[in-house]
């Protein structure tokens, strides 16, 4: 059937909105001059790297923009209805009526002190005038819309109670009893794991088409984009630089800024032999920074012209329904780009060596958190100990100057795996070895040679920088006590470090809050490459940061390792990045290692089952892929009490396939498989049946 | 076939107390004929139309032109639109045909579409048309035949069996009575990826159906 809903007018109209938020240092202008439409039954994707204004538009569409925000100019219209200028009262009406929002964070939406059902209810109660009972029964057969197990007992729980996934349905439950016309989603998944993250994302999907309600996405993740939108407007610097459906922006981008954001994110799949990642150069200007009357990409564009720096160019429509604020997006094309000659000197791809001998060895490795059980003996301390068992029996090498990624859901023991291997915590049983050194002893015991072969990288470099001591005083410091450098010179290596990471020397007495987030990470890296190690645990190094930012980071890991043939532990969630960036994987799951080998094979069949569920939820920044639909359903089982045999048989898909119903994955632990030499499989479903699995994704 | 399938949901609403001028701007700027009227919860309180905004001439020729102004300035949705209790609404779980015939019995234009008296949709004339226009097949390409045939059972099996052991398929179809002659059935098919002389060829075949029209 054609599709007659679009002779309905639009739910959403922005025309032509700027937004300003009141500083001392006058008004800045966070947005200008966005123009979009939302019509029903389609999502509408805003994304762009942080700063670019997203949040502010979705904030502006509701007024919700705190006491110096403002919308200084356009309009914005809900159903024909204008919404600048109106009162506090009537938008609280609308926003109670027919405009609801999910935010980033769920535990921040859901008040912790009351119970969800009375959270839940009051949605009702307060805007419809619905006796209690019945809002109740709503309340409960909208939280069943949402998949949610046990609903009617969930009711009774309080936030804390649930996990994050079930938090964040919670609050998609509440945000649509009301049947709104308009939702508006700022990041709601981002906080999530994948695989909760794929059953919420489907479940937007769902509701959409149920409910024939508009909504507009907020999002950084261009992967999240691919799978979720139907139209999609790329933000840079506060402006809409380009609208267009999501095939038409992926398949033949316009703008630069976005052909440069797609050449940032490794495609699942791409690794780092067969591709290069481009960084694109410079960085989102300050709003008080933004060149005016100009092009405001310019500055960072490589086919700026001196229009360009002069004239300020409007939305103009190239094809049906695909807009572009450039003036050359009819000449450019994206396949004709070359990196400028910087780039290709140091990024090219390279021949790897062949592997050498291993540097790192851990053996039936286990790490346990003590837990006092809670009864009365415990505290004359008679009572049964409990264990936490945050790394358990896991044995894998790490062959000297290559890369294992170590891939797995929150609370999978991927960082406590690290910590124990620098020694923040001390192993309970097992042995781990690195060049001779016995890792078993806890840091502050640690030979000086020891610490200064094994150096870390953090998640976010915020707090792990002194805030008070100059980047220089940080990177100086491991250089002094374990380099056993002289004082005179070490201002001369920081330096030299500091250019290596790409940072000039200028930055030597800069203090953290006068860096981005990019490059304090660029200096947790010339510090943790300070001491010359031969060994770098990188423990989601990139999470933090942007896609530009994040492939030049990686770049620049990738550029040292090749220099100083160190060998890399890399912890991350995104799968694409660790197809990228790691020549073996480990894929972990509930403490234990499921699956290990080079990274090629993990991404092919066979699979373990948790790798291919895994592998089936990462979004994937492409349209067209096809990828096949395993969800995993429950949450993951409490590593206090995990369940006997395979740890993962409580949620497998593919339990099926062997006798009784898998009755053996429950009584018998899984032998470990080998399917080459480096790549073992814990499964008990024999390889042969593996290995008949179809990929997971299929590009066109 | 229900109404649910086939409403719009989330209309396009106003409050009662919003101006008349207002509500013109909003049923302007998103090109609809029918505004429900409601209050707190989605609740129905009535309903305006383009009719209603008029003003009756009686009332108009009493008033002076400075009059009419105030008059239309003081003007709110409340004051003009249909009340509540003579509103004519319908529920999700019904039958579109069932919603046409109150439609047409009525010969009004649209009925919004209540849950518990909260508007969840509304369903209009317009509705109804895109849904004719699906049935027959007319968002579709293809061939598009109409066969008259004996008012008896067992006639359309005859048609669309022919069709189908050619390895055709059927888009759409539809029939009425023949309009002034009880005895027979006009019947609309529409068929997808033949040519005309091809159908043609086939049901021609068939004995007591006559071809009244092909395009």
């Amino acid at each position: 059937m054609s599709n007659p809903q679009k002779t309905h007018a639009p739910i959403l109209k922005v025309e032509h909105a700027a937004i300003s938020y009141e500083t001392r240092y006058g008004d800045v202008e966070a947005v200008r001059d966005v123009s979009f439409d939302v019509h029903r039954a389609t999502t509408f994707g805003v994304v762009g790297e942080s700063g670019c204004g997203k949040s502010t538009v979705a904030f502006g569409i509701v007024d919700f923009l705190g006491a110096n925000g403002k919308i200084v100019d356009g309009s914005i219209k809900f159903q024909g209805r204008e919404l600048v200028g109106r009162s506090d009262a009537e938008l609280r009406k609308l926003r109670g009526d027919q405009i609801s929002m999910v935010y980033q964070d769920p535990m921040q939406a859901l008040n912790p002190s009351l119970t969800l059902g009375d959270q839940l209810t009051e949605v009702l109660t307060i805007h419809r005038d619905i006796s209690n009972q019945e809002a109740r029964e709503r309340s409960i057969e909208m939280l069943k819309r949402v998949y949610m197990p046990d609903a009617a007992n969930v009711m009774d729980r309080y936030p804390h109670q649930i996990s994050g996934g079930q938090q964040q349905r919670v609050v998609i439950a509440m945000a649509l009893l009301n049947n709104p016309a308009l939702l508006i989603m700022d990041e709601p998944t981002t906080a999530l794991d994948v695989t909760v993250e794929a059953v919420v994302l489907d479940l937007i999907e769902d509701l959409k088409r149920d409910f024939d309600t508009a909504i507009v996405y907020i999002t950084h993740d261009l992967g999240v984009v691919a799978r979720v939108c139907n139209e999609v407007g790329v933000m840079y610097a506060g402006e809409m630089v380009e609208v267009g459906s999501v095939e038409k922006i992926f398949g033949e981008p316009l703008h630069p800024y976005t052909q440069g954001l797609m050449r940032c994110v490794p495609k699942l799949g791409s690794t780092k032999e067969g591709s290069i990642l481009y960084p694109i150069r410079g960085r989102v200007p300050a709003p008080k920074d933004r060149p005016k009357g100009a092009c405001i990409f310019a500055p960072r564009c490589d086919y700026a012209t001196d229009r360009c720096l002069s004239e300020k160019p409007g939305l103009i429509s190239y094809r049906e329904g695909h807009l572009s604020r450039c003036f050359y997006s009819d000449e450019i094309n994206p396949e004709d780009w070359s990196p400028s000659s910087d780039m290709i000197s140091s990024f090219s791809p390279q021949e790897t060596a062949p592997a050498g001998e291993p540097i790192l060895k851990i053996d039936d490795l286990k790490t346990y958190y003590d837990q006092e059980s809670k009864s009365l003996l415990s505290l004359v301390g008679m009572g049964e100990k409990l264990h936490v068992k945050a790394v358990d029996k896991v044995s894998l090498e790490v062959p000297k100057g290559k890369t294992l990624g170590v891939v797995g859901e929150s609370g999978c023991g991927k960082s406590t795996l690290a910590k124990t291997i620098v020694g923040l915590e001390t192993p309970r049983g097992g042995t781990a070895e690195f060049l001779g050194f016995d890792l078993s002893v806890p840091v502050s015991d640690r030979d000086v040679k020891l610490i200064q072969d094994l150096q870390m990288v953090f998640q976010n470099p915020d707090s792990t920088m002194n805030p008070s001591y100059t980047v220089g005083q940080q990177i100086g410091r491991p250089l002094r006590h374990l380099g056993k450098m002289h004082p005179s010179e070490v201002k001369e290596e920081v330096i030299r470090l500091l250019n290596a990471v790409r940072l000039d020397g200028s930055y030597y007495k800069r203090l953290p809050r006068q860096l981005s987030g990019g490059e304090k990470q660029r200096v947790g890296i010339a510090r943790a490459f300070a001491s010359q190690p031969e060994l770098v645990l990188c423990d989601e190094p990139v999470s933090a940061l942007d896609v530009s930012v994040q492939a030049a980071v990686l770049n620049l890991l990738l550029d040292i390792q090749r220099d100083h043939n160190t060998t890399m532990m890399f912890i991350a969630h995104d799968l694409s990045v660790v197809r990228f960036f790691s020549d073996y994987v480990a894929v972990m799951y509930l403490g234990h290692l499921v699956e290990i080998g080079p990274a090629e094979n993990i991404y092919s069949p066979p699979y373990q089952p948790y790798t291919e569920a895994l592998l089936s939820a990462v979004p994937i920044p492409d349209p067209t892929a096809e990828q096949k639909h395993i969800r995993l359903h429950g949450t993951v089982p409490s590593a206090l009490n995990p369940p006997s045999g395979c740890p993962f048989h409580t949620r497998c898909p593919r339990r099926d396939l062997l006798p009784d119903g898998g009755k053996i994955c429950e009584t018998e632990e899984p032998p470990w498989q080998y399917n080459t030499e480096e790549h073992r499989i814990y499964c008990h479903i024999p390889l042969e049946e593996l290995r008949t699995f179809d990929p997971v994704v299929t590009s066109r | 076939m229900f109404v649910r399938d086939y409403m719009t949901r989330h209309p396009v609403m106003v409050e009662p107390n919003m101006s008349i001028v207002e509500a013109q701007d909003i049923m302007a700027e998103t090109k609809v004929r029918h505004l429900p009227v409601a209050g707190e919860g989605k609740r129905l309180l009535g309903l305006i139309t383009r009719q209603r905004m008029r003003i009756p001439p009686t009332e108009l020729a009493s008033l002076n032109v400075w009059e009419i102004t105030r008059y239309l300035s003081n003007l709110c949705v409340k004051d003009v639109m249909v009340k509540r209790k003579n509103v004519i609404t319908t529920i999700p779980d019904i039958a579109l045909e069932e919603a046409a015939k109150v439609m047409t019995e009525e010969k009004i234009g649209c009925l919004p579409v209540l849950e518990d008296d909260i508007v969840v949709g509304i369903i209009t004339e317009i509705d109804m048309m895109t849904l004719l226009t699906d049935l027959l097949g007319g968002y579709e390409a293809g061939v598009r035949v109409t066969l008259r045939m004996p008012n008896q059972k067992g006639e359309l099996a005859k048609a669309t069996g022919a069709i189908s052991d050619q390895g055709w398929g059927i888009y759409a179809s539809g029939g009425v009575k023949t309009p002034k002659d009880p005895g027979h059935w006009d019947c609309v098919i529409k068929v997808r990826d033949v040519s005309q002389e091809d159908l043609v060829a086939v049901l021609e075949q068939i004995e007591g159906h006559e071809i009244i029209d092909v395009r």
